[in-house]
């Protein structure tokens, strides 16, 4: 079985059966009596000034209930940095892009909210816009935001040693470029979310979002509610990958709307504007130089970012930093130089998403080592294994490798996908590629500057029946984080997976920062644990209280207590229970005295036991500017092969294999840490392959659909080779870190250094398109 | 999304159907299987006033066999049930590997081939494939009927030449002579949910299993404002023993025919690369379908 | 101008008035109460909305509710029997096949249209039967090994909900 009795199996999810019965409910599923619908009308320029509105006719219509603009909605800025907070719900003076809110109508139903969008009469003033990052940067192009000249919305200057020296002293060094498009989460559940007022004037927010706790701030701040009064309470949610994480107009609208008219107001965003508000994946422009020796090792790095980031900066900073600091990993340096930019540009603003800032310069990193290795005539694969750092190294950038099974990742995809049978070995066409990547666990500080708790947890104890509830702040939206919490509680107790239930989600409950950079599993899991064994430590208080024996004495294991290691004399304890269950035809029975027994006898001696358990990371991180962004508790990390079959004559790519093998510390529920992987995979293969958010030249979206933006279908995805290497984290509860985001990180390059293998082409812009790919070959023959 | 307002008729028979037609003609839309006209009308490019449903008309789903010498397709048979017929796979084999290929299995339970062809967006699976067979479409209104060669149907991108108070009815098609072979080619991103960026169609009659070519028909999508036979490309064809050099000619030759455009999903330089590519292979899989061809039991 | 429309919907005779331009994903959600069908996209692009009606597997999102009258629909509420669940249902819950679950429903309705006509499918026929389906999630493995799991009778009628 293992050391383990709960965790480290493969546990059915706690909420499989309901969602796979139709039973669980989105935030569409809900409805309450009066509801009204509401809708957001949009700019459709990308950048101009607004000289009137005109909402007469809108409210006019029958059945509207209410029309906001700026003028009824106040102009609180808010953002995610409070170093940015550089939007207003809905737009004053000017539009910065095509979808930017201008106004927010209720009514009886979606028809007439859509019909009294088009009587809003608003007169623009057309501006000249800006969509490239690269012109927007320039001298004389249009300014989005007056406070941010040059369009510049953050600019990090970082180097890490000497990189001049250090770079003087190799022996070879390389250069490479990617540019990548920008990406939608494409989650499949859109934003929807239903807010209503009680009569004391207490908001409830029942939203699909990542982070009720932000969305309850940011929602408190813009509106001027008391933050008290303010209730978000997250349902199930159909994923989320980043852009959930944040506070929208959509959320911001429908309580607006809610207390203006007194009623429940539902809110939607079509798919269209789900594509339209994005908060997604950045464009990112990576220009990197790796400096070596001549037997491969690492010497130095020298890399560059521009990012676009659209109208507003939404997690913009964090992304910005990341680009450079994420580069620090895996591998020894001994000196690194960032500089990194991010633009404004007239089209919707993008945010974070799975791997955020770090994975399109990991893939030009990962391109770059595959570059190296072959000038040097080494096998990339070697070369990996040759620089990677260990438990216990820091990196240049002080980021801490307090667990790191980077080693033993690369060796079993080595390994697993017959590298040295195939590297080298494949007919034309055909390809392997490897690549490496690391993410946090969870980022090291909040996103608005305080001292906050990232994670508080509840466990109270049934009084009766000896059920172990979890209440907790924090959100599960698919990857499986009450399933964790459930595991590690009842793995710290010594009960069964069936006693506990979980509560979450809701911000009356208690804190938790939520659902992004991977930190649910590491820090609430962390809370978890100790509420778990808070309670624990009560209950075998009274119990060592009533059997006369020393506490440490006592195990609780499965559900039974052991004292000494035995059964002890409990009749006693039995007998009081059974007197107080009276009519019972099931009392409970056996040679030990059971969980629900002994929970009960501490209910009876000292009151409903609750248990508390709270996180919050050590100081973490260099003194240097930008220094908390990268920081971390701990490192997940990861290690791909892929194999490819390009059709040389039309381009197209075809992924036959994945071997992933990534280190989570411990994986406190085997089959979810797989799926996170394979999920994580996936959605690498459609970045690298498939993904592009497409504008014309007016910045409108050209493909603003799941048919034209495409995500990879049954047909397109191989199986995975999923590989769970547990290095044993010493901040992790049970040695656990993360999984969900890191695992995306190898996935882009593997596949691009697979098809390097297959078509001797090195792709430097994404996505790879048939037709990128072809046109990359056919130059390539030119050449020859 | 939501569907703007309109009146929505449900004639039991073709009569009441055609009545209807020859009534409100311009300002109404027939719905089969909705996947295509559904979607125009929740992105608000089509609002007619009237729809006119075909789902209880009787007689127009079926797939008939004219004893050995031609087949009658129902307009409103789904894509699905095209993709599963024997017959079809058998002697009209672009025409039951198109419809394989539309779309998603969810898709295809309720696209018709009526629509997919009254529909007439260049990039449809369906239209090369009916036109390497030679399909005739039947058109009928109130006072008359006419069948159409597929080849003179198609006019430009959402146009053909089907009146407003027309209905097509079904597709008919006249078996291929022995040591026909036919096949169909798909490029796109994705391998399901695609529209075509560029699609091929051929047939190809041999001698006899190891003979010269003596017809050859070849119909591309997605590179012009209709389908377009490849006649040039057809004549490089005719009268030679197939080599993958006469193929390769074949595909230079298809080239000329075409006129892709450049646009968000691919350049024009890619697409005619990429008709002469698929042109070689899908005559490839039409010669290797021609040389297995068998008597029907 | 309102029709009244008569279905089978999960067995049951359902009778409502409807809006011509109502679709039957709106119809089932809104006006049945059964919001275990999802709306994803609205266009046929993602499969969410998946119903099995008369027997096949549709996006009920382009299907109007007045072209269902008189049609038999299976939604994902009627698959499990007397509160025990169906073996894909089953097979789902044990391997993983679930994150989020917001394709599920769909995705588990595909399957059982495929295991109705074709018992024993390959890796291939499973994957192509769910092709309409996407899935952010799953990268699609666990759900095809539900599938064949479910197939290969593992996951007998009569597990728990």
């Amino acid at each position: 079985m293992g050391e383990f009795n709960v965790i480290s199996t493969r546990a059915p999810r706690l909420d499989a059966a309901a969602k796979a019965t139709g039973k669980a409910k989105y935030a569409d599923d809900f409805s309450m009596p009066g509801m009204l619908h509401g809708a957001i009308l949009q700019s459709p320029i990308a950048h101009g000034k607004i000289l009137n509105i005109d909402i007469s006719r809108a409210r006019r219509l029958p059945g509207v209930k209410a029309v906001m603009t700026a003028k009824e909605a106040g102009l609180v800025k808010y953002g995610v940095s409070p170093a940015r907070y550089d939007e207003t719900l809905y737009a004053y003076e000017k539009v910065r892009y095509v979808g930017d809110e201008v106004a927010a109508v209720a009514a009886v139903d979606l028809a007439t909210a859509l019909e009294a969008l088009q009587l809003i009469k608003v007169d623009y003033e057309e501006l000249p816009a800006v969509f490239d990052m690269f012109e927007a940067m320039k001298e004389g192009a249009p300014l989005i935001h007056d406070e941010f000249p040059g369009n510049l919305t953050a600019e990090v200057h970082q180097e890490f040693g000497d990189t001049e020296a250090a770079m003087a002293e190799c022996d070879l060094i390389v250069d490479h470029t990617l540019l990548n498009k920008r990406q939608d989460a494409a989650f499949i559940e859109p934003h929807c979310c239903l807010a209503n007022f009680d009569l004391d004037g207490k908001l409830t927010l029942q939203t699909s979002t990542q982070v009720p706790h932000y969305v309850m701030r940011t929602v408190a701040m813009v509106l001027r509610i008391p933050v008290g009064n303010v209730r978000v309470v997250k349902p199930y949610v159909g994923g989320g990958f980043g852009p959930k994480a944040e506070a929208t107009p959509l959320e911001m609208s429908a309580a607006l709307l809610a207390r203006e008219t007194g009623k429940p107001v539902k809110m939607n965003y079509s798919r269209e504007q789900v594509f339209l508000h994005s908060r997604a994946r950045h464009q990112f422009y990576a220009e990197m130089s790796l400096g070596v020796k001549k037997d491969g090792t690492m010497v130095a790095v020298r890399n560059k970012a521009v990012l676009d980031g659209g109208a507003y900066t939404s997690f913009g900073i964090a992304t910005v930093y990341y680009s450079g600091s994420l580069l620090g990993g895996p591998y020894k340096l001994k000196a690194m130089k960032y500089d990194g930019m991010r633009a404004y540009t007239n089209k919707p603003a993008c945010g974070a998403q799975r791997g955020h800032g770090g994975v399109i310069h990991r893939a030009a990193f990962e391109q770059l080592v595959d570059r190296t290795a072959q000038q040097l005539g080494l096998d990339p694969l070697e070369m990996r294994l040759k620089n990677i750092m260990a438990t216990g190294d820091v990196t240049i950038n002080e980021l801490d490798m307090s667990s790191l099974g980077m080693k033993e990742c690369l060796e079993s995809v080595r390994d697993g996908s017959g590298w040295y049978k195939k590297k080298g070995k494949l007919p034309k066409g055909k390809g392997i590629g490897s690549a490496c990547g690391f993410f946090v666990s969870g980022a090291g500080y909040p996103i608005y500057r305080s001292d906050t708790y990232h994670a508080t947890v509840m466990v109270k104890l049934s009084e009766d029946g000896g059920i172990v509830n979890i209440l907790s702040g924090s959100a599960e939206i698919g990857q499986g984080s009450d399933t964790m919490m459930a595991m590690i509680a009842a793995e710290a107790l010594g009960v069964p997976l069936d006693c506990v239930r979980v509560v979450s989600g809701d911000t009356d409950l208690t804190v938790d920062l939520g659902a992004y950079s991977s930190r649910q599993t590491l820090m609430t899991g962390h809370a978890v644990k100790e509420a778990a064994e808070h309670a624990r430590a009560q209950v075998v208080e009274v119990l060592a209280d009533m059997m006369k024996c020393d506490p440490a004495s006592i195990t609780i294991r499965e559900g039974k207590l052991l004292f000494d290691g035995g059964p002890g004399k409990f009749d006693e304890i039995r007998k009081t229970y059974m007197k107080e269950h009276r009519g019972w035809t099931d009392p409970p029975s056996g040679d030990y005295l059971t969980f629900k027994e002994a929970a009960r006898m501490a209910y009876l001696a000292k009151g409903t036991i609750v248990g508390t358990g709270k996180y919050k990371p050590p100081k973490l991180g260099g003194s240097y500017k930008g220094a908390a962004v990268g920081t971390s508790p701990a490192y997940g990390c990861s290690a791909q092969v892929v194999e490819v079959t390009v059709d040389m004559e039309t381009g197209e790519v075809t992924v036959d294999a994945m071997t992933d093998a990534h280190d989570c510390g411990r994986a406190i529920n085997r089959t979810q840490v797989e799926g996170q992987m394979q999920g994580s995979l996936s959605m690498g293969l459609g970045e690298c392959l498939f993904e592009e958010v497409k504008f014309d030249s007016r910045g409108r979206i050209l493909n603003a659909s799941l048919g034209e933006y495409k995500i990879p279908t049954a047909l397109d995805m191989p199986n995975v080779n999923t590989i769970i290497v547990e290095s044993n984290e010493p901040k992790g509860p049970f040695g656990a870190k993360e999984v969900g985001e890191g695992a995306i990180m190898p996935t882009i390059p593997a596949i691009l250094n697979a098809i390097y293998d297959a078509t001797g082409v090195r792709i430097t812009e994404l996505p790879v398109s048939p037709e990128r790919l072809y046109m990359g070959m056919k130059a390539k023959k030119k050449e020859k | 999304m939501l569907l703007p307002r309109f009146e929505y008729h449900e004639p039991t028979t073709l009569e009441e159907a055609l009545k209807l037609l020859s009534e409100l003609g311009g300002n109404a839309k027939v719905l089969a299987g909705g996947t295509d006209l559904l979607v125009r009308m929740k992105q608000k490019i089509d609002r007619p006033a009237h729809v006119i449903s075909l789902a209880r008309i009787p007689g127009l789903k079926e797939v008939t066999p004219r004893n050995g010498h031609g087949i009658s397709v129902g307009a409103g048979a789904s894509a699905a049930a095209l993709s599963r017929h024997e017959l079809l796979w058998d002697r009209f084999t672009p025409l039951a590997s198109a419809s394989s290929r539309l779309g998603s299995p969810l898709i295809r339970n309720r696209a018709t081939i009526g629509g997919n062809l009254v529909n007439a967006r260049p990039a449809a699976d369906m239209p090369p494939a009916c036109m390497v067979l030679n399909a005739t479409v039947k058109l009928k209104s109130r006072s008359d009927e006419r069948d159409v060669p597929v080849a003179e149907f198609f006019r430009g991108p959402g146009e053909t030449v089907i009146e407003p108070n027309e209905l097509m009815v079904s597709v008919n098609m006249e078996t291929p002579p022995p040591w026909t072979g036919g096949a169909y080619f798909k490029l796109a991103a994705r391998k399901s949910l695609e529209i075509s960026l560029v699609n091929v169609a051929a047939l190809i009659t041999l001698k006899s299993s190891n003979g010269a070519i003596v017809d050859a028909k070849i119909a591309l999508g997605a590179v012009a404002p209709t389908p377009v036979r490849a006649y040039a490309a057809e004549q490089v064809l005719i009268g030679n023993k197939p080599s993958d050099k006469l193929f390769q000619k074949a595909g230079e030759t298809g080239v000329g025919m075409c006129s892709p455009i450049t646009d968000h999903r691919g350049t024009m330089e890619y697409r005619c690369m990429m008709i002469e590519v698929l042109t070689k292979r899908c005559l490839s899989m039409a010669l290797e379908s021609a040389r297995s061809w068998k008597p029907l039991k | 101008m309102k029709r009244i429309i008569q279905l089978t919907v999960n067995g049951e005779l359902a009778e409502v008035a409807v809006d011509p331009n109502r679709t039957l994903l709106q119809v089932l959600r809104e006006d049945l109460g059964l919001t275990g069908t999802k709306h994803g996209c609205g266009l046929g692009d993602c499969g969410a909305c998946t119903v099995i009606l008369d027997g096949q597997p549709v996006n009920s999102c382009l299907v109007l509710a007045v072209q269902a009258n008189g049609s038999d629909v299976l939604t994902i509420e009627g698959l499990a029997e007397n509160g025990k669940l169906h073996p894909l249902q089953q097979a789902f819950v044990e391997k993983g096949a679930i994150q989020c679950g917001f394709c599920s429903p769909g995705m588990i309705l595909s399957a059982k249209a495929l295991l109705d006509q074709n018992p024993k499918p390959t890796e291939k026929d499973i994957r192509m039967a769910l092709s309409g389906n996407l899935c952010r999630c799953t990268g699609y493995q666990k759900i095809v090994e539900a599938v064949q799991a479910a197939a290969n009778g593992e996951y007998m009628q009569g597990g728990d909900s």
